[in-house]
């Protein structure tokens, strides 16, 4: 739908500012009561998502143009989707689809964010979102006996993902989560070198075009391997397969799990047995992409209606509004729950209404200062619960967890789920 | 004009250069709020000049003052979730949102009040406070509305005010910036023997801090409030379980059970005379914390409104004659013996005026939604279904007898928009307030649903809120007529201007004390009263 | 001629001129220097009162609105100025209403505490008391004054048990507050069930609480709706007795978090002899007998199932009492708490229980907070003993109020009028008390004229704004100037 299409929606928030906060009900401790990065960090109410409706508005009405401002406050966000469903609670309105098609709109009408630049255009030309070589792509599984997808038929691939690809620190997890499924039985192989972006973070970006194509190549690329099965390790990844490429109507015919997912299989089926104790304090911080951007998409083609007598908004047919109920949550806990002497406890933030790590929405790339700020919030929280160590499920929540832990004395380990089932079992 | 240049700069030079803007892009989200439509024909309004964040009194002090000296209009805000938070009566206006400061400075807990700044909410005051036993009631806004926006500066309209009083009298005290710059300090504000009184020596400075409603920022900023507590007998809302079934979503979340040393119920009655009798005597009786006749209110059900909807159709909502006869009453006790004493006391009440439980009504999960929302929130059900609502008249408040007098003539002048069905009251029977144990009578009023984005609807609202506005029309008799809490911006509706005279010239009085506090008229005055009707101006021009 | 002038507005009859009865009117119990007042004049209704006020602003006349008969006692009914007039208002003395179902009544201002309770009594109510008011005290002006009544369950504000008031403002306007305004009178009000019970307003004020406190400096009120309430079915009361001041304030204070109904106060010894007997002899000689504080509470059975009530109530102050080591008991010292409860439902039979020890009395009151009430009796106990000063003629009285969170403090100096010697020292000892309590933090919120400078130290910026507040409502500062901070 594009932006123009989010009148509705614009015209009815209500400033009520629940998009700021996580929703009022679960708040634990109000040290933590926040939920968008952008309304904590950033002083005006423009940053929040009530406040891009309102831009928005005014944008619709020729009131104002897309500016430098205007692009600060589209852009400082992380896209991570907490707004939106604090929104919901109370409302049938869509901030995060709203703010991404203003995004998109952007990006069409040639209002381009600089820092983006070298990001996109080493995507169109190498495939990836970390300026790095296409040829390097492999390198994290160079001397790793497994099977190519390219080359032969398996059961499942395994989709590291750009960030896993190229941060060489991170390759250790990309290696154990591939690892730990053949050490199941798995019959599963990468693609290596020919492994592509999905092209979700660049979408994030309003680069809805490079998504398609990515999308379109993907989907030939599986078709043409046998691919039924993909396991990634990547929220990223997982959220853009699952959810995005249906949203743009580019649904793959393959079955996509997040590794979490898969492990938690895999020890329910016995396949992976985790037994060594690990006595930690651990937390578990929900990847956004993993969790409430991670509900599968609702398609609806309908339109408003009035019934008469009824003075409310309806639709016909019903619209189901994605609400971040069926995001995956559980998997991850599982997993972390099934090994033995971890001592979990959660932080005040979580699940639907986790707080972001920091590094969606392109923040990373533009505004690095605004990542690291998230990811130390996030940090204090997972400390403020004992926590010794946080635990992710996504390569760009560890490495923008890692950067900012440095940045405070490595107070806290942090962690993947992977490396915990790696060490347990 | 907005501001000049060396204006800008003047206020930068106070708050700093990351605390002020007049951004054009960032004054567009300084100026549309719910219910903008309804009142300017627009979701936007003027935009503000520049949008301020002090982080100090001192700071508002020499932001007040600057002011002052160069004729700039201000108006200070919490979360600014109402329409005329926004508004100012002059572009040449500034906003200052007070979100830095925002803390609890104090909860006595033995001498029961708490010390907030401007941006502490209701929600954070009742957990805090809970912590040590105590609790301040919840408005009809929910949990992000400022406390002392409430107390001192809008309403204070609570579910609880049986038992939480309200309407600024649990000020015991509140710092003030007066709009001339100067501080004012009522009673022992700021004293180190404690904020406990807020009135004196001598008369009460409260009278002109507010009345029925406060002046809307119209009379200065308030920078700290103390306030009075009420003893809560259970742990604070945080630590009160929710439950929620796995595929259900956020907004199904709620209380598992009532908390103990609480109880609550629904009571039916024959009529509804019978349940105003039951519920009045249950309320002189001193023996509940909520008596809510008629209002039912659970906040959210269902999901959406597609959900809700769906309920509709399947004949699940509750019936609105059911309702008008029926009425919400919780009760607590500090001891085991006060809460069996105050329940027995509580059926033989119901009892005598033949009232019954309907098992519909009182059905555990609904009931412990229905605590949940009345005495913390679970949102504005009211917003989602349109974008706004209207209530009607507001200052109608007093007796049981005035309202039953009071409700035949609204359903009378309601009827033939209902007929027209553009505008709806969804509740049929009289959904109000009472206040200290009925001492003070109760609050009135009722929701209506309108849609601002319908113009047949919007058309619909603004001639029934014309018909309330009317000093000639039939509510006349019955209070100072306002769209809750003076929220009509005065420059569009001139309720004071046409409504003053025929109440003891109230709007007269208040202007002066108005002009007496800015005399160089710089605090806005659209929701409080203008320094000079337009008629005023134009007789003193001849 | 005033006199003259005043006969064309209230009659001649209601115009007094007697130097005899200007005197009695020049003066009161206090040391306020007396000031002979021009005349008396007695007004019938509010078109009266308006018209005296007009005339007041035309000739530039103050004056002085008393709402009560004599004896007086706090310097605020006497002029402060010479050539003012004393607007005695006590022929304006009808209950204008009693409404049972909304538990409030209507009265002006010469009705005093007994009228009103016979009347409320045939309706099964009563009204809410200070303690042991005199007999000829208009409860309009006791109300209006923010005496603390002994029910601090429901005195959910410092107004309370005021609700609406008609005002004549010092410019002569009328005006009607809360629900009372409107464009009927207050019969047609009762046609539409209006009942004068919402305080609030009208609009963005609350004028009433410009008048409460305001001692006739802001306004003179003609009538005031106040809260009632029911009798008890059922009441038992208790003596809390303790040698320390401090587990009964601890006690006070859990009664009043939980809002435990029913009259909660704390005199010592002496105050409480006072309150019971009638000459000095007996007085001194019960408080004796008397433990040094007593605490009274009592559990009103109103409302459903009176007996039970009153039951748990009972058991629940024995229970409470019992984690500070305290016994409520029924009688001490030979006197029933019982008959103590229906003495306060009543004025002061007498002329007033605190002229019964020496004739004469003076006050230190003010507000603090419950915790720090034995603070200020040390306070008082040591500076008596410094300045010579019999302990045994100084009485307390604390009265919990607006629910607990803050407390009227109260020292009454008993001494003999007619000794010069005794004057001087209580009002040295008045003064340095007054003096020494604000520097501790006590808050004058209702200042005499006596200690009204005390009152002020601190509240500078509330006096200037008092002051144009004044300027509002009384330009001319005719309304009883040299009150408050005017």
């Amino acid at each position: 739908m594009s932006w123009e299409n989010y009148e509705h929606d614009m015209q009815r928030c209500t400033r009520c500012s629940y998009c700021k906060y996580i929703p009022w009900r679960f708040i634990k401790n109000f040290d933590f009561m926040e939920g968008c990065p952008s309304a904590a960090r950033y002083n005006w109410h423009a940053y929040s998502a009530g406040g891009k409706f309102n831009i928005g508005y005014s944008l619709l009405k020729e009131k104002i143009e897309i500016n430098e401002t205007f692009l600060d406050v589209v852009y400082k966000c992380l896209m991570d989707g907490s707004c939106d469903i604090s929104c919901k609670v109370g409302q049938d309105i869509e901030p995060l689809q709203h703010m991404q098609e203003l995004r998109i709109k952007c990006v069409d009408e040639g209002y381009l964010l600089p820092q983006h630049q070298p990001f996109i255009r080493n995507l169109r030309k190498e495939d990836n979102m970390m300026l790095k070589p296409r040829s390097e792509r492999g390198d994290w599984a160079k001397d790793l006996p497994v099977k190519r997808a390219t080359e032969e038929k398996v059961e499942v691939l395994y989709h590291a993902g750009c960030r896993y690809s190229y941060d060489q620190e991170l390759w250790p997890v990309a290696r154990a989560g591939l690892t730990l499924l053949q050490q199941a039985g798995v019959d599963v192989g990468i693609m290596g070198e020919d492994e592509a972006c999905c092209g979700g973070r660049a979408y994030e970006l309003g680069y809805v075009g490079e998504m398609t194509k990515f999308a379109e190549h993907q989907a030939e690329t599986f078709r043409t391997a046998g691919i039924r099965t993909l396991v990634t390790p990547c929220a990223d990844c997982y959220a853009t397969y699952r959810v995005l490429y249906d949203k743009i109507g580019k649904k793959l015919n393959v079955e996509v799990y997040h590794i979490t997912q898969y492990l938690e299989k895999l020890i329910l089926e016995g396949k992976l047995q985790p037994k060594k104790s690990l006595p930690l304090k651990v937390t578990y911080h929900d990847p956004c992409h993993l969790g409430r951007l991670g509900e599968p998409w609702i398609h609806w083609n309908g339109k408003e209606v009035k019934v008469p007598g009824v003075l409310m908004w309806l639709h016909d047919p019903p619209k189901k509004y994605r609400r971040g109920t069926f995001g995956v949550y559980d998997a991850p806990r599982n997993v972390i729950k099934s090994i033995p002497g971890l001592n979990f406890v959660e932080m005040y933030r979580i699940r639907e209404y986790a707080w972001c790590c920091g590094a969606g929405g392109g923040v990373i790339d533009a505004y690095p200062d605004f990542a690291e700020w998230t990811a130390l919030e996030r940090l204090r929280e997972a400390l403020s619960v004992g926590a010794e160590a946080i635990v992710s499920a996504c390569p760009w929540c560890k490495r923008v967890f890692k950067d900012a832990a440095k940045k405070n004395g490595n107070q806290i380990e942090v962690l993947d789920i992977i490396e915990l089932v790696q060490q347990s079992v | 004009m907005k501001l000049t240049a060396d204006e800008y700069r003047a206020l930068e030079d106070i708050v700093g250069p990351d605390y002020i803007t007049q951004d054009p892009v960032i004054m567009e989200s300084y100026n549309q709020v719910w219910g903008n439509k309804l009142a300017f024909g627009d979701k936007r309004h003027n935009p503000p000049a520049a949008v301020l964040l002090p982080g100090s009194i001192e700071e508002i002090q020499k932001i007040v003052k600057f002011c002052n000296k160069a004729g700039i209009l201000f108006k200070a805000s919490a979360r600014a979730f109402e329409y005329v938070a926004t508004y100012l009566s002059s572009e040449r206006g500034i906003l200052l949102e007070l979100k830095r400061l925002n803390r609890i400075l104090e909860i006595d807990e033995k001498n029961m009040h708490a010390v907030v700044e401007p941006y502490v909410t209701v929600y954070q005051l009742q957990d805090a406070a809970g912590r040590v036993g105590l609790y301040t009631g919840k408005p009809g806004v929910g949990y992000s509305a400022s406390v002392i926006s409430l107390a001192c500066c809008h309403q204070e309209m609570t579910i609880s005010q049986i038992y939480t009083s309200g309407y600024g009298r649990n000020v015991l005290g509140c710092e003030w910036v007066l709009p001339t710059g100067d501080i004012l300090n009522l009673g022992t504000s700021n004293r180190e023997g404690g904020w406990f009184s807020g009135d004196g020596p001598g008369f009460s400075l409260r009278g002109i801090l507010r009345g029925r409603a406060g002046a809307n920022g119209g009379n200065g900023i308030i920078t700290k409030c103390s306030v009075k507590l009420y003893p809560w007998y259970s742990d604070p809302p945080t630590m009160q379980p929710l439950e929620r079934k796995p595929g259900e979503a956020l907004s199904a979340a709620q209380l598992a059970r009532i908390p103990d040393n609480y109880k609550a119920w629904v009571f039916t009655f024959p009529t509804t005379e019978q349940m105003l009798k039951a519920s009045t005597e249950i309320g002189q009786a001193e023996l509940a914390c909520i008596v809510a006749p008629a209002y039912m209110a659970t906040g959210f059900q269902e999901e959406g409104n597609d959900e809700m909807w769906t309920k509709m159709k399947e004949g699940k909502m509750e019936d609105p004659n059911k309702i008008a006869r029926s009425v919400p009453v919780f009760i607590n006790g500090h001891s085991a013996r006060e809460l069996a004493y105050r329940e027995k006391a509580v059926m033989a009440v119901v009892k005598k005026w033949e009232g019954y439980l309907d098992p519909d009504l009182n059905n555990p999960k609904i009931m412990a939604q229905r605590f949940q929302y009345q005495m913390w929130s679970t949102g504005i059900g009211g917003l989602r279904a349109t974008g706004d609502f209207m209530v009607s008249i507001q200052g109608a408040d007093g007796s049981t007898e005035m309202q039953l007098k009071f409700r035949p003539i609204e359903v009378e002048a309601f009827k033939p928009f209902r007929e027209r069905g553009y505008i709806v009251q969804p509740n049929m029977g009289m959904s109000y307030r009472p206040m200290e144990h009925f001492s003070l009578g109760s609050s009135g009023g009722i929701a209506t649903g309108y849609d601002p984005w319908d113009p047949e609807s919007l058309a619909a609202a603004r001639e029934y809120m014309n018909l309330v506005y009317d000093p000639n029309g039939p509510f006349r008799r019955f209070g100072y007529t306002n769209r809750g809490a003076m929220m009509q911006v005065e420059a569009i509706e001139h309720i004071h201007e046409r409504w003053g005279p025929i109440y003891d010239h109230a709007d007269k009085w208040l202007q002066k004390v108005r002009n007496m506090l800015d005399p160089n008229r710089v605090a806005d005055w659209s929701g409080y009263i203008p320094p000079e009707y337009e008629s005023q101006k134009k007789k003193s021009a001849s | 001629m005033v006199d003259r002038d005043l006969a064309s507005i209230v009659g001649m009859n209601n115009v007094i001129t007697n130097p005899e009865i200007l005197r009695k009117y020049s003066r009161d119990y206090s040391f306020a220097t007396p000031k002979n007042p021009i005349c008396i004049v007695k007004p019938a209704n509010v078109d009266e009162v308006q018209a005296i006020v007009k005339w007041a602003n035309e000739k530039h006349v103050p004056l002085i609105p008393v709402s009560s008969g004599e004896p007086h006692f706090r310097g605020d009914t006497v002029p402060s100025t010479e050539n003012a007039v004393i607007v005695d208002l006590r022929r304006m003395n009808k209950i204008i209403r009693i409404n049972r179902s909304n538990r409030v009544a209507i009265v002006e201002p010469g009705i005093t505490f007994q009228e009103l309770q016979k009347e409320l009594n045939k309706e099964g109510m009563c009204a809410y008391m200070p303690l042991l008011p005199r007999n000829t005290k208009s409860l309009l002006a006791s109300y209006l004054e923010r005496e603390p009544i002994t029910m601090p369950g429901i005195h959910f504000d410092s107004t309370d048990p005021m609700l609406c008031v008609e005002i004549v403002f010092g410019t002569g306007d009328r005006m009607r507050t809360g629900e009372a305004a409107g464009p009927d009178p207050l019969e047609k009000q009762w046609e539409i069930g209006k009942a004068q019970i919402s305080s609030f307003g009208p609009t963005q004020m609350d004028p009433q609480r410009l008048v409460s406190g305001a001692q006739g400096t802001i306004g003179i009120v003609t009538w005031m709706s106040v809260k009632c309430r029911f009798i008890s079915e059922l009441r038992r009361a208790y003596f809390i007795p303790s040698v320390k001041l401090e587990p009964l304030i601890e006690l006070s204070y859990k009664l009043t978090r939980i809002r435990f109904s029913g009259n909660i106060f704390i005199l010592n010894g002496l105050n409480l002899a006072c309150l019971f007997k009638q000459s000095a002899g007996e007085i001194s000689a019960l408080n004796q007998n008397l433990p040094p504080w007593i605490m009274f509470v009592s559990c009103e059975g109103y409302g459903p199932l009176p007996d039970e009530k009153v039951q748990y109530l009972e058991a629940d102050l024995r229970e409470l009492a019992a984690q500070y080591g305290l016994l409520p008991v029924m009688e001490i010292g030979g006197l029933s708490a019982h008959e103590l409860n229906n003495m306060l439902d009543k004025p002061c039979p007498d002329p007033y229980w605190k002229l019964r020890l020496k004739g004469g009395f003076d006050e230190v009151m003010f507000l603090t907070i419950q915790g720090k009430t034995p603070e200020f009796a040390g306070i008082m106990e040591e500076l008596a003993k410094q300045q010579n000063y019999p302990p045994d003629n100084i009485g307390v009285y604390i009265q919990p109020v607006v629910q607990g969170t803050s407390c009227h403090c109260e020292f009454d100096f008993y001494y003999n009028p007619a000794s010069q010697a005794e004057s001087d020292k209580t009002r040295l000892l008045v003064a340095l008390t007054a003096r020494l309590m604000e520097e501790k933090g006590a808050f004058f919120s209702r200042p005499y004229p006596e200690l009204a400078e005390i009152a002020y130290r601190r509240s500078r910026d509330t006096a200037e704004m008092q002051k144009k507040v004044k300027n509002i409502f009384d330009p001319n500062g005719i309304l009883n100037p040299g009150k408050l901070c005017f």
